[in-house]
Formats: structure tokens, sequence, C-alpha cells
């Protein structure tokens, strides 16, 4: 497996490609990863670790390339393109690429199993710059997050990278099963608006069913976050669990002919929430999530990535696993989110040095 | 392209989780039975505004028909013993499970891995779930926001120094990136069990889906403590100088992203020099429309972004790319998040119906004649309206 770095691509793109060639080396591929020269630039990308010292002191490279090899290309196209050629010479059974690399025309006679990434879909103009930030608003979800008096809202972490990476896998998977059953295996590509937009297909879907597009509530919406004792908790609860949640925070006021109805919730969902609070309040996370899965209400306390660290049921699952890198002890990070037949996957230790080495046959 | 072409795949999905993972098989050619009963339909099809006093609202729904298109739907009530045996054989002559019930459901129905593994060893079976198949959560109930607060993203996620924030019932996001997830690994599974023989069974957590999109940050939290201190910053990003929506003289959004000291330089010799560029951003925003300004920064080299909502998106057709797709009738269904050789999604046929395809399922796969049909009708196994 290639991984081929555009120096021209953006950030965001470079983020989407790493991810899905991450999950492929999890699975036991071998992954070369094919740095522009001068480096991959998401190898100085926050979060940074502390103390770390090198050529890698971002958390953000080591989750995304633990596991694979690091080439760097050369700098002149024709050496660039030998080199490339001599990997090509070999058994490669698929190559990630980003748009506008020049590598790609010399693929198409190929019959390595071949995937694009790229930010824009291939029916707009492409030569405008994209982050991931206005891939979300290009895409719609970042209309949906947030409240409605003020600005639109980005989710946490890479988004809008991260649901292309995944896309981009499984393009992968199908091609490679293409190519199982000896049929010819066309170039897939991904892009981020694309991929954003599959992700927010309801607020599509909810133009046709109602005329109006759904969009951000803010604390209009029926699922809120309140504060509680040691943190936050989202409160959420459908028609179905609404009674039990009644029950559980206990206060008369629930009992109210307002409330005894969706539409009648919804039209006093401020009120609502002024007779829920108090109740979690005075409880902890654990306290709270105890209580509530016992009456069968799906409350969520909001972990952050700490707490997962060392969440129970993570630790039943052995999801938060060793990265064996000599040059940091006590590095933890996420297993891919599988057991198969039992069994996870992760990083595999280095073959090599983690540092990049040059590249020319 | 088809890879999956002669593939079955026996589809438990409810709403986006499940069914939509399913939905992306069946678009590569799958072969996907979707499987519901009148006392238990996917929940999307009671979604939406569907008219309840209109007969055969629950065939309607906007929701199931944008997740369901290109499977064959049976309604099969597994709580009879009939049923289970019907379904068992299904399930015995197909290459793929899908579902995404509770933990135990599958198990009591009589329609668990274990046991139909001992009669098809090569089937991969895909339990997409809350929390997982084991732990102590395993059972716990769940929504998709729920998973958004246990999973990290909604910690990550809100305005500056404010409360944590999840995206509402509305997108539910960690619903829809299992499937991107899910369907590749199956898929994975599939190659192998054709290589080996030997099937899958497959435990997808949505939590753990969820988290793992967030993987660098339980990485760096895993070494520096003091990141759990670390309050919300709104739409700011580190390691970028400037990040955030601006609104324009049309009452409308704009997002822009200043990467670097280089964006900066490039933005200040569009909207004007300033100590304060983002005053200044606000300012020359509030006197332009959101075209001309998206417009105006992005000839000037910068990432900036109309912020688009459901209804210009369902107008964006070249936007949409290979996300959408448009029926025959002017209906819109979900296309794919990718493309191949940039042909477009072919739909062969719209949602099914609740129970469309039973008889047609019971008779070509199942070998059942007219008599055994008739009969299984008359238990009410096969009956194709709601129990209400």
């Amino acid at each position: 497996m290639l991984e081929i770095g555009n120096a021209r691509a953006p950030t965001c793109v470079r983020l989407a490609t790493s991810l899905a060639t991450k999950i492929v080396s999890d699975l036991g591929a071998r992954v070369i990863k094919l740095e522009p020269f001068g480096g991959d630039p998401v190898r100085h990308k926050p979060p940074l670790l502390p103390d770390a010292s090198g050529d890698e002191p971002s958390a953000l490279f080591r989750f995304l390339n633990a596991g694979k090899t690091s080439l760097i290309l050369p700098n002149e196209s024709t050496a660039m393109r030998r080199s490339l050629e001599a990997l090509l010479s070999g058994r490669v059974d698929g190559v990630f690429l980003e748009e506008g690399d020049p590598i790609r025309a010399s693929l198409d006679e190929s019959s390595v199993a071949v995937v694009e990434v790229a930010g824009w879909p291939t029916t707009m103009p492409t030569g405008r710059r994209l982050s991931g930030f206005t891939a979300l608003a290009l895409g719609g979800l970042l209309d949906m997050v947030g409240s409605p008096q003020r600005e639109p809202l980005r989710l946490g972490g890479h988004q809008a990278s991260y649901s292309a990476g995944l896309s981009a896998f499984t393009a992968f998977m199908a091609l490679l099963t293409q190519r199982d059953a000896g049929h010819a295996a066309p170039p897939a590509r991904i892009s981020l608006i694309e991929s954003v937009m599959w992700v927010n297909w309801k607020a599509i879907a909810g133009v046709d069913d109602t005329g109006g597009a759904p969009t951000r509530e803010g604390d209009g919406s029926e699922f809120q976050v309140v504060r509680c004792l040691d943190g936050w908790i989202a409160v959420v609860f459908t028609v179905t669990e609404f009674n039990n949640l009644r029950d559980l925070v206990g206060s008369r006021c629930l009992h109210d002919e307002r409330f005894a109805t969706r539409a009648g919730r919804v039209a006093h969902i401020r009120e609502l929430y002024e007779y829920l609070s108090p109740w979690f309040a005075v409880r902890t996370r654990a306290e709270v999530y105890a209580e509530a899965q016992a009456r069968g209400v799906p409350l969520g306390p909001v972990c952050g990535p700490s707490d997962l660290l060392d969440d129970q049921q993570n630790a039943a699952r052995d999801f938060i696993v060793p990265l064996n890198d000599p040059s940091l002890e006590g590095l933890r990070l996420p297993r891919l989110p599988v057991l198969w037949n039992g069994r996870g996957f992760a990083p595999p230790a280095p073959r090599e040095p983690s540092s990049p080495t040059s590249f020319a046959p | 392209m088809k890879p999956l072409a002669n593939v079955r795949v026996v589809d438990f999905g409810q709403l986006t989780a499940g069914a939509n993972t399913s939905a992306m098989l069946a678009d590569l050619g799958a072969e996907v039975i979707k499987v519901e009963s009148a006392s238990f339909m996917d929940l999307f099809r009671s979604m939406g505004s569907n008219q309840r006093d209109a007969h055969g609202w629950w065939n309607r729904s906007p929701q199931f028909r944008f997740t369901n298109r290109n499977k064959v739907g049976v309604a099969l009530d597994a709580k009879k013993p009939e049923g289970r045996r019907l379904l068992q054989d299904l399930m015995a002559g197909a290459d793929i499970v899908v579902e995404n019930f509770r933990r135990g459901v599958m198990e009591r129905l009589g329609l668990g891995y274990a046991t139909i593994a001992s009669r098809n060893p090569r089937i991969v079976f895909a339990s997409i779930s809350s929390q997982g198949e084991t732990g102590p959560y395993r059972l716990h109930t769940s929504f998709g926001s729920t998973l958004e607060a246990m999973g990290g993203i909604a910690a990550l996620t809100g305005y500056d120094n404010d409360k944590p924030v999840v995206s509402g019932p509305h997108v539910n996001y960690p619903d829809q990136v299992v499937s991107l997830f899910a369907a590749g690994i199956i898929i994975a599974a599939l190659r192998e069990a054709r290589r080996t023989g030997k099937g899958a069974h497959l435990d997808i957590s949505q939590r753990e889906v969820t988290s793992f999109l967030i993987g660098e940050e339980i990485l760096a939290s895993s070494v520096d403590h003091k990141r759990s201190r670390l309050a919300r910053r709104g739409n700011a990003e580190d390691g970028v100088m400037l990040q955030d929506c601006f609104r324009t003289m049309d009452q409308k959004w704009i997002a822009l992203t200043l990467e670097d000291q280089a964006d900066v330089e490039r933005c200040l010799a569009i909207v004007g020099h300033s100590k304060n560029i983002r005053g200044r951003l606000v300012e020359w925003c509030m006197k332009r429309s959101a075209v001309e300004a998206c417009d105006t920064l992005a000839a000037g080299g910068l990432a900036a972004g109309l912020v688009h909502n459901g209804t210009a998106l369902s107008r964006e057709h070249k936007l949409a790319g290979h996300t959408l797709v448009r029926r025959p009738n002017g209906e819109i269904v979900k296309g794919q998040p990718y493309s191949f050789g940039g042909q477009e999604l072919k739909v062969n046929c719209d949602a099914p119906a609740l129970g469309e395809h039973t008889e047609l399922v019971l008779r070509n796969i199942l070998g059942l004649d007219e008599t055994a049909i008739q009969h299984l009708a008359a238990l009410g196994v096969t009956r194709a309206e709601p129990v209400t």
C-alpha cells in the first residue's frame, strides 16, 4: 500500500488520506507513506506532546501514522517520478493519493486500486482553497450545531477530514473486492464536501418532509446539555422515555399538561428544562448515569478525552491500548473501533525507525 | 462497479446506523433483504410528518426513503416460531447479516451469531451497538446524542468557555459515521471469509467509533494531564490563526479559515489593514452579501465558504456531487459518499413498502409453495400492515 502525500494538498485532505491508510495499516497491511520533500506538515500540527523532541512532537501525526513506513521523496520531478516507478514495480495493492497529484495519470493503466482524496466534488470548480471548517460549512453540518442566535459551530476534532477518511477506507475495500473478482476497478474518488453532505443527509430529508430546513436549535432543542456536580450531562429522550425521565427527576411540575405531549414539550422546552435542571445540579455524572440507566433513560454524561482513558467500559473492552513508541513512554490511543471475532487492531510496533528516510532508487 | 454482486445481505438494520450500513452494501451491488414485521417496523417509518390518518402512512417517510433504496423488503414476525425458522433459513444462505438491535435481542429471537454460524460458518455477522457486545455498559440505553457526549466529541464542541454542545436529533453524528466505517470493515471480513472459509462476528460499538474520531486528543491526553482542563473555544482551532463564522449583510453566515500569517496578510489586503482583524472582518462582512464576501475572500486565495442549510443543499446539485440521487418522480434519495470512475449511483428500486417482497423472497429464495405462503399469512407471520 502506498500513501502518496501531495505537497500542494490542503491539510484537511491530508488528514483524510492518512486516516484511511491508518485503518488499513492497523488491519495488517504494510503502508508506505511517501511524504513530500520537506516532510508531511502534519508532523508539526497540534495537539503537541509535552517534552517530545525530534521529528514528531505531534499527537495528530502519531495517531494517524504510527506503524507506517515513512519515506521522503526527492524534490526534483524526474527523480520523484523514478522513485515512484521503482516503488510501483514491486507488489503494490493500492495507492491512496491526493487531488492534483501528477502521478495519477501514470496509474490509469495500472492494476492497482487507486483512491483519490479531494476537497471538492468533481462537479464544482476546484480552484478554491478549502479547510476542514469551510467543508463543514459548505456541506451544511456547521448550520446544524450551536444556537440560532449565535454563529454556527464546528464539531470538535477534524470531523470533515475523518468522515472522508472513513469513506476512503470503505471505497478502498470495495475496489479490492472488485479486483478479487477479476474485474477492472476504476479509481475511487472521495471529497470532503461530499462526505459532510452525506453525513448531513437529514437536513435535506427534513426539507423534503416539512418544506423547511432543520437547523441548529440551541436551548430550543429537545436535547440539551445541563450542568451537574462534576461536569455536564446530555439530556436525551424521545416520547418513549419521557415518562421515565419525569419519574426519575420526580418534580410534580413535570406532570403539568404543557408537557403531556411532545408538541407541548417542544413548545415549552425552556420551562421544561427549568424544572429538569435542578435535579442534575446536585448529582455527579456517575450518579446521574446509574439512576438514568436503571430507568432506561439514555442520558449521556459528557466525557472528555481524559475521561475516556479510564472509562470502565473502554477498559473492559481494551479499547485504549499502549502505543509502542520508544521515544515517549505512556502513550495510549484508541484501537480500531471493531472487535473481529473478539480481536482488536492497533498500530503495530514500528518496523523501522519512525523518522522518515529519504528514498531514491 | 458492483463488487458485491452475488452477495446476499440479511438486513435487520434500524434507523441510520444499521439500515444505512446495509444501504451502502446494496449500492455496491449486494442483494439486501430488509427484514421488518408488522409489530416491529424500522422506526424511520414512523418519523417525519407522516399523515397518520391516511392509509399507508408507514410507506411515506422521507427518512425511510432516503436510507432504504436499493433493497427488497420482507415482513416476517420473528416472535412466531414459523417466522423465526424462515429467518434462520434465510440467514443460513446469506453472506452477511447486519443488525443494530439492543444487545441480547437477536439471541432471544434465536437469531444470534452462534446459532447462525453453526449452520453457516462463512457468515459475516455485523453487530452494531451503542457500547459493544461486552463490558458493563453493553445493555445500556443510548441514542446518537448520548454517545456523542460519552464518546468525547461533545466535550470538544461548544462556544468560548461555554458548555458542551451535541449535534442534536437532526444530525445524531455518531449514527452517521458508524456506517462509513462498518461498511468497510464488513467488506474486509467478507474478503477474509471468501479466502479462508471462516466468517466473522464483527462487534462494532458506536461509542468507540465516535472516540476513534478524536483519537489524537485521546493520545495527547494520555501523557498531558493538563489537557483535561482545556476550555472550549468555539470555532477556533489550535495552530490556526483565526477561524470563525461571520454574518453578512443579507443575514447569512460565511465561514473563514486563516491558517497562518500569510493568510492573515492576504485577508488584511482584502478587508483593509487593522490591528483588530476580527473586528475589521465583522464590519467588512456586514457591508456585503454572503456570496460577494465569500467570492472576494476566495479570489484572494483564502479558504472561505457559505454556511449552507438544508434548503440550499437540496438546490445545490453541483455541490451534492454523488451524495444525492434524484429519482424519475422528482424525489431525492441518498447517494454515496464516494464515486468510482466518476459514475453516478444507480438506484434500481425505491425503498420497499412494508412486506413488499415477502412472497417473492419466500417463493424464490426459500422455495415455499403457494399453500405454505397462504398458511403463513393466515398465522399472521407475514402481515404487512402495522399492528397499532
